[in-house]
């Protein structure tokens, strides 16, 4: 594991570093600790991570600048914070947990699990997805997206009105993301159930979602009938 | 507005209407005049085509006599016999259709005995002599003491019964607005009393007593028997209320509606007044008229500018003085000069509850702001950025280092204790304030583990300042700047104090500190401090916060 922690308060940052290295152990490839956004920003540019620890305030500056960069990268961000009010804004932008402070061993070592484990989140609403611009982030409403297809290390998002997005995340780590409105129907398709009209069957055991706007999408042998005693 | 309005309306009809109902029932022909004394010139048939039309003079109390042609036009009803009343400077006897109907001193022996006799006095007029037709009015008279005067200054002839009582009727109006205007004056002489800074209200208080004198001096007239001699002393005294009067309406709205240059307008105006007071004293009314008519126009000008900067009242008077200018335009000199005031008075009544509308709601603004100030102190201490975080960290020392821990909830429970003890007030002991700062670094020292310092220059322990400002600094000093290379950040207080200005300034020596531009907290920081400084100084503090060579600087100059 890669591990960065973005703390101001050294005392905290101390903390969470030494649990990290107490719940990873062996695991943990590298842990870096810093304590202001520009630096932070620049680290994530060039470093591969596979989890961002964020406080949303540093140095009076909002950390929701860097949510929304590190939000858009292919690694999981978990936000650590006194701001409980704060926590659902950052849910929708798509962190995969919240811990507030002040926080024990047993609360950090859950929110850990959450991204070792890969599991899904079914409690909270992501709203926004966060896709890397030339020279900017746009923020995608989860709304305008009509399914999700794998390509390698990326997602590719499709979109309402017909356009194409890549995302940084893997369908995996979206799927534990959107696991609320969205169903992983193929190893590499992600879809929106609500937009599914219906199943089709084609000879052969092909199965097919048809979508409200007459699209075809592949069901995977697999996950068939798990859908149908799921959906229908 | 809209009940003023009303009000003013239920005000005035009754006055302009008391005072308008007046039928004519008799003609007034040109008067003419001869020295000498001749009982014939009584007599109704006398020929006076030769008399003179004008006499400039009458010199040394002399006898003479003047002769005014009267048509009837009406005879009166029966047992209602007509009076005659008369304004004309002099002793004198009068004559109707060569008949003696009364006699008014000692006409033609004013030197040798003393002033006798009214200027203003009524005459019955006996029922025979007042058929429909033509009659003659001889008065033999002398004017020792304004021998220039020559003239019936007025001459009414009515029901003799109505003459006496209508004056009488129209006292009364004028009686009951004098006391409104007396109380009035009074009250708001108590209210300025209680508020020595509100010359607004003065003013208003000292115009309603001149209004009151004004009337009461009118009146005087009526009430009081004055000889001819002593009518001058009445007139100057009116002249110098109205000057009075024109004087403090255009100041007091001066004052409510304030445009460029007003003291200079002022004194100009003031000046143009003195002059119509001095020049021509004697020609009273049209002194009066003059200052009147200057009044109204500055008055306009003002109420215009108010209206054109759109100031809360500025219309209402505005409109109050264009109805005292068609007022002026439909019933006598008299009446409108009453009227107008009193309706220029009122809208001064009306600007002033409005301004007192406002104190007041400034006031109760300030109680709210004070309580939103307190309240925000208090909120300091348990936000949830500074306690969870403290929190934490002090979780943190215990699990790692408990003794360590234990001088940290010392640290936190003192300032704690600190904050108790200045919530309440809204200025401080510089030394609370510095012992508080220095509570607060320890604090974050543990938190962040960063050698902080605190130095101080000049201090007069003596000072007060309003709490937690400089604490509010130290907590943006700390949130936004960066350690310099062994691991410190220095804050430094600096006080000075020369005759006009008192400084604080509060140093920040540290490594990248930069002003978050768009901050929300630092926005609240800076506002309660000027909030703060407001509550404490009014307008009377200076307050900068910059960049500087050593990482930032704030300055908070309070003035003397």
């Amino acid at each position: 594991m890669n591990i960065l922690i973005v703390e101001d308060e050294s005392r905290i940052a101390k903390r969470i570093e030494r649990m990290t290295q107490a719940i990873f152990g062996h695991r943990l490839h590298s842990l870096t600790h810093i304590n202001n956004l520009q630096e932070a920003l620049l680290f994530i540019e060039n470093h591969t991570l596979d989890l961002v620890l964020l406080d949303l305030n540093l140095n009076g500056d909002s950390g929701f600048d860097l949510l929304t960069t590190a939000v858009s990268k292919s690694f999981h961000t978990i936000v650590v914070s006194a701001y409980k009010d704060q926590a659902i804004s950052a849910f929708e932008y798509g962190v995969l947990d919240f811990v507030p402070k002040p926080f024990s061993r047993d609360r950090l070592e859950q929110a850990f699990n959450r991204a070792v484990a890969k599991e899904k989140i079914a409690t909270n609403v992501v709203k926004l997805l966060a896709v890397k611009k030339r020279h900017r982030i746009q923020l995608i409403s989860v709304e305008e997206v009509l399914y999700i297809k794998g390509a390698g290390a990326y997602a590719e998002l499709i979109l309402t009105n017909g356009k194409k997005e890549l995302h940084d995340k893997s369908l995996e780590k979206l799927e534990q993301l959107l696991s609320q409105t969205f169903e992983r129907i193929h190893k590499s398709y992600l879809v929106k159930m609500s937009e599914v009209k219906e199943i089709v069957v084609q000879s052969g055991s092909k199965y097919f979602a048809e979508l409200k706007n007459g699209e075809r999408i592949p069901i995977g042998r697999t996950k068939y009938k798990d859908i149908k005693a799921k959906w229908y | 507005m809209k009940s003023f309005a009303c009000f003013l309306l239920v005000v005035v009809m009754p006055l302009v209407t008391a005072w308008s109902q007046e039928a004519t029932i008799f003609k007034e022909y040109q008067t003419v005049y001869k020295i000498g004394d001749q009982q014939e010139w009584a007599s109704k048939e006398w020929d006076d085509r030769h008399w003179e039309k004008r006499m400039e003079l009458a010199p040394d109390g002399q006898l003479f006599w003047s002769r005014t042609r009267i048509h009837i036009l009406e005879a009166p009803e029966s047992l209602k016999s007509y009076g005659l009343r008369l304004e004309v400077y002099g002793e004198y006897e009068v004559f109707w259709d060569g008949v003696l109907i009364g006699k008014n001193g000692n006409p033609g022996r004013e030197a040798e005995l003393p002033p006798e006799g009214e200027l203003w006095i009524t005459f019955n007029i006996p029922i025979e002599l007042t058929n429909e037709g033509e009659h003659v009015m001889a008065i033999r008279l002398s004017n020792y003491y304004f021998p220039d005067h020559v003239g019936n200054y007025d001459l009414k002839i009515a029901n003799y019964d109505a003459l006496l009582t209508d004056q009488l009727i129209q006292n009364s109006w004028m009686n009951v607005f004098a006391g409104a205007f007396l109380i009035a004056a009074i009250y708001f002489l108590f209210l300025f009393l209680s508020n020595k800074k509100e010359y607004a209200t003065l003013i208003f208080s000292v115009s309603c007593f001149l209004f009151f004198s004004l009337t009461m001096t009118h009146l005087f007239r009526t009430t009081v028997p004055i000889h001819y001699s002593l009518h001058v002393i009445r007139l100057e005294f009116i002249s110098s209320l109205m000057l009075g009067i024109s004087f403090l309406i255009p100041l007091y709205f001066s004052m409510q509606f304030p445009y460029p240059k007003w003291k200079l307008f002022l004194a100009v105006y003031t000046a143009i007044l003195l002059y119509l007071f001095s020049f021509e004293l004697h020609l009273n009314s049209y002194t009066i008229l003059n200052m009147a008519f200057s009044l109204l126009v500055y008055s306009l000008g003002i109420s215009i500018y108010g209206v054109y900067k759109k100031v809360k009242g500025a219309l209402l008077v505005l409109l109050t003085l264009l109805l005292c200018v068609v007022i002026r335009h439909t019933v006598s000199f008299n009446i409108s000069l009453f009227v107008g005031f009193i309706l220029i008075l009122l809208s001064m009544l009306y600007l002033l509850s409005l301004r007192i509308k406002e104190q007041r709601l400034a006031y109760e603004n300030s109680l709210v702001q004070s309580t939103r100030l307190r309240l925000q102190l208090l909120k300091k201490n348990i936000q949830p950025h500074f306690l969870l975080n403290t929190l934490t960290s002090l979780i943190d020392w215990v699990e790692e280092t408990p003794r360590k821990g234990v001088l940290f909830i010392e640290a936190l429970a003192k300032e704690f204790d600190l904050f108790n003890q200045i919530e309440e007030q809204t200025l401080i002991p510089i030394t609370q304030e510095i012992a508080l700062c220095r509570t607060h670094l320890e604090i974050m020292e543990y938190r962040k583990e960063i050698n902080y310092s605190w130095e101080e220059e000049g201090i007069d322990l003596s000072e007060k300042i309003p709490p937690a400002i400089l604490h509010t600094l130290l907590e943006n000093g700390i949130t936004h700047s960066l350690p310099l290379a062994d691991n410190s950040i220095k804050f430094k207080l600096v006080f000075e104090s020369n005759s006009t200005y008192k400084s604080y300034a509060f140093l920040t020596f540290a490594a990248g500190v930069r002003p978050a531009a768009n901050d929300r907290e630092e926005g609240t920081g800076l506002k309660y401090i000027k909030a703060r400084l407001t509550e404490s100084y009014q307008t009377k503090w200076d307050f900068v916060s910059e960049p500087a060579d050593h990482g930032w600087k704030n300055i908070i100059k309070i003035y003397s």
